[in-house]
């Protein structure tokens, strides 16, 4: 191609600086909110407006600014629960299967309690236990597709989006029609977490932020300073040649899926036991399942970093949270938000080839 | 039990066109995890120019072009960029899923037509879903054009030796199976159940996707496999006739699911693969460069 005496040519890359990496990923973030501003467009409104609108919502308004953070600290445990398995060269798609599970397994300790009859309960006791029974059961829900792809190498992403499914209809089945979970009301949702068992905030927020936050250094520690992280890494990089080096398959398999899926679990917990006006399994849990895969995006724009994912995980928070929002205000059509992550996916898909081909200017010769 | 197999054979219609297409571009060598996404573009547009024209025609012209287009966008990056083919493939899905979200949820709802005909109580396009079936496999075992398509997913490079277009061939053949993809989405939206909803394809794609692993990329075989899972996904939606009593209508629902998943590892194990594993195409996912 030439542009201008300009000979453009694209050529292989051997590598990435982490500060490359950063560039072409914010231009990608960016790119995708240009092509949503035609969506804007589209439906009359000034992109700039309502991004404007989106952005003083989520990061300045009183309502919004919670909203966005527990948004953020639920997408930033769904980023974890993508990127563990990612890391290893493997696709955990199921964490809205997961984050169900672990939902209804916390919900499941209130319940084995008394929850639903009996308002006063130990805190100390049972608050522990559902957020152990959060992580199990998103563990073991990891555990299958874990298994099967250690085992056998059965193709994870299927495995783990008809375990989405699977979970989709169990957890319908538990809150709805005469389920074991429903709550008093009959509106098929399930039932309200007594006072004791509704954690307070810390500064406006919910505890499971110091969660979100350590796993943060946790999983930096991980891969980047010990053996079973780099074990996980050079899995990722070439199955072939880390067997040969002696890392065994169904080991690294099993492992990042149920850590994944432990994440995964307790980000079920965290929306749906400590965020104030939910502390119940609602009608519309499916949405945050939708919800989770924006902690694929996170992960994929970060490259699996965990550092990296948090300032992506809030700028989601904000851009979810201030979509429905605008959505309301500005009377756009619904799901803005899926519009958003859509567009966000295909173009941070076309940008991959900016990871593989560098662009280069040669100014041509004269002839 | 005629009308629960009468509902069975045209479920089964949308699972074996949407998985005929996938096969073509398999058996090219360009996997599609997307057939999800491609389903929903074609199920949304078909719905949405059927209901405003009122013309089943253009309902489905409009729904097999978006799914072609679709096609056309994952062999751009597949082929010609190059990427990994299971990041595209979960993209096209997110973007079909979102997008479509977006664009169809003015017109949810039911679509309002007087339904298209059905022979003796059977969709249509049941038979034309056979025809698809052994049209196809008459094209990649019977015919030149079929041998150089099916040697373009076995051995890029060798076939490109020969004289046969690698990223031409791979390029039609991705296209053809989206269109397929797309169309399946339009007999879903404007026959087997005319009613839009956001998301409401809940999963038929990513069964489409396992029954080209089950199908082992023979045609006749996928028709079986659909038939099946088209049986199995009426037995979840009406288990009463069957089962009463049993399970509640909630846990009926993931049968499907939970039989992909044992068939899926079935397949998988080396048991299976050593006998029949040998049909899968051997440059399955991998890019091609000169």
């Amino acid at each position: 191609m030439n542009i201008a005496g300009y000979k453009i040519k694209f050529e292989k890359k051997a590598g990435f600086s982490g500060l490359e990496a950063a560039v072409i990923s914010i231009i990608a973030v960016l790119a995708a909110l240009f092509l949503v501003g035609f969506i804007f467009l589209q439906a009359g409104v000034d992109p700039a407006k309502g991004y404007a609108e989106i952005f003083s919502y989520a990061f300045l308004n009183s309502f919004g600014v919670p909203l966005t953070l527990n948004r953020a600290i639920f997408l930033l445990l769904c980023t974890y629960a993508f990127i563990l398995p990612m890391r290893a060269g493997l696709w955990n798609v199921g964490m809205a299967g997961q984050l169900y599970v672990g939902a209804m397994a916390a919900f499941g300790v209130a319940y084995a309690f008394g929850a639903r009859t009996n308002p006063d309960l130990p805190a100390g006791i049972v608050l522990p236990l559902m957020i152990l029974a959060a992580i199990a059961g998103g563990g073991l829900m990891g555990f299958i597709p874990g298994l099967l792809k250690g085992k056998f190498n059965t193709n994870e992403i299927v495995v783990t989006m008809m375990l989405n499914f699977i979970a989709f209809w169990v957890t319908a089945h538990m809150i709805k029609d005469g389920g074991p979970f429903m709550g008093s009301g009959g509106e098929g949702e399930g039932f309200k977490l007594p006072e004791s068992l509704q954690p307070g905030l810390f500064l406006g927020m919910p505890f499971t932020i110091w969660f979100a936050i350590g796993l943060a250094a946790l999983l930096q520690f991980l891969f980047t300073k010990t053996r079973i992280g780099y074990e996980i890494r050079s899995f990722g990089a070439s199955p072939a040649a880390a067997r040969y080096a002696g890392v065994d398959p169904f080991r690294i398999s099993v492992l990042v899926f149920v850590a994944g899926g432990m994440i995964a679990g307790l980000a079920g917990y965290h929306y749906f036991g400590t965020v104030p006006g939910l502390f119940k399994i609602p009608k519309n849990y499916g949405d945050f399942g939708d919800l989770a895969f924006y902690g694929m995006i996170c992960g994929l724009i970060a490259r699996g970093n965990p550092l990296a994912s948090i300032p992506l995980a809030i700028l989601f928070g904000g851009l979810t949270s201030g979509g429905r929002f605008v959505q309301g205000k500005l009377q756009l059509g619904f799901g803005i938000d899926y519009a958003m992550l859509g567009v966000l996916m295909i173009i941070l898909v076309a940008f991959q080839f900016f990871f593989r081909y560098k662009i280069v200017f040669k100014k041509e010769k004269e002839a | 039990m005629w009308e629960f197999w009468v509902r069975s054979l045209s479920a089964s219609t949308i699972f074996s066109v949407a998985a005929l297409g996938e096969i073509i571009g398999q058996r090219a060598g360009i996997l599609n995890v997307g057939v999800e996404g491609a389903m929903l573009f074609g199920a949304t547009i078909s719905f949405i120019v059927a209901k405003v024209t009122g013309n089943y025609l253009l309902g489905f012209l409009a729904g097999i072009a978006v799914g072609a287009l679709i096609g056309l966008l994952h062999a751009f990056f597949s082929v010609t960029l190059g990427g990994d083919q299971v990041v595209n493939g979960m993209g096209i899905w997110i973007l079909g899923f979102g997008l479509t979200a977006y664009i169809g949820y003015p017109y949810t709802g039911p679509l309002g037509l007087p339904r298209i005909p059905a022979i003796g109580g059977l969709s249509p396009f049941f038979f034309v879903s056979l025809a698809l079936a052994v049209g196809i496999w008459f094209f990649l075992f019977k015919t030149h054009p079929g041998l150089k398509l099916r040697s373009v997913g076995e051995n890029p490079s060798v076939a490109e030796v020969s004289g046969i277009n690698v990223v031409r061939t791979r390029y039609a053949s991705v296209m053809f199976s989206g269109a397929l993809m797309g169309f399946a989405g339009a007999i879903y939206a404007l026959d087997y159940n005319p009613v839009w909803n956001y998301n409401f394809l809940m999963g038929w794609g990513f069964i489409a996707l396992a029954l080209v692993f089950f199908s082992m990329w023979n045609p006749f075989l996928l028709v079986g496999g659909s038939i099946l899972f088209g049986a199995l996904w009426q037995v979840s939606l009406n288990p009463e006739a069957l089962l009463p009593n049993v399970f509640s209508r909630y846990i009926w629902r993931t049968f499907p699911f939970v039989i992909t998943i044992l068939v899926l590892v079935i397949m998988s194990t080396k048991w299976f693969s050593s006998r029949w594993g040998a049909a899968k195409p051997e440059a399955l996912g991998l890019p091609f460069e000169k």
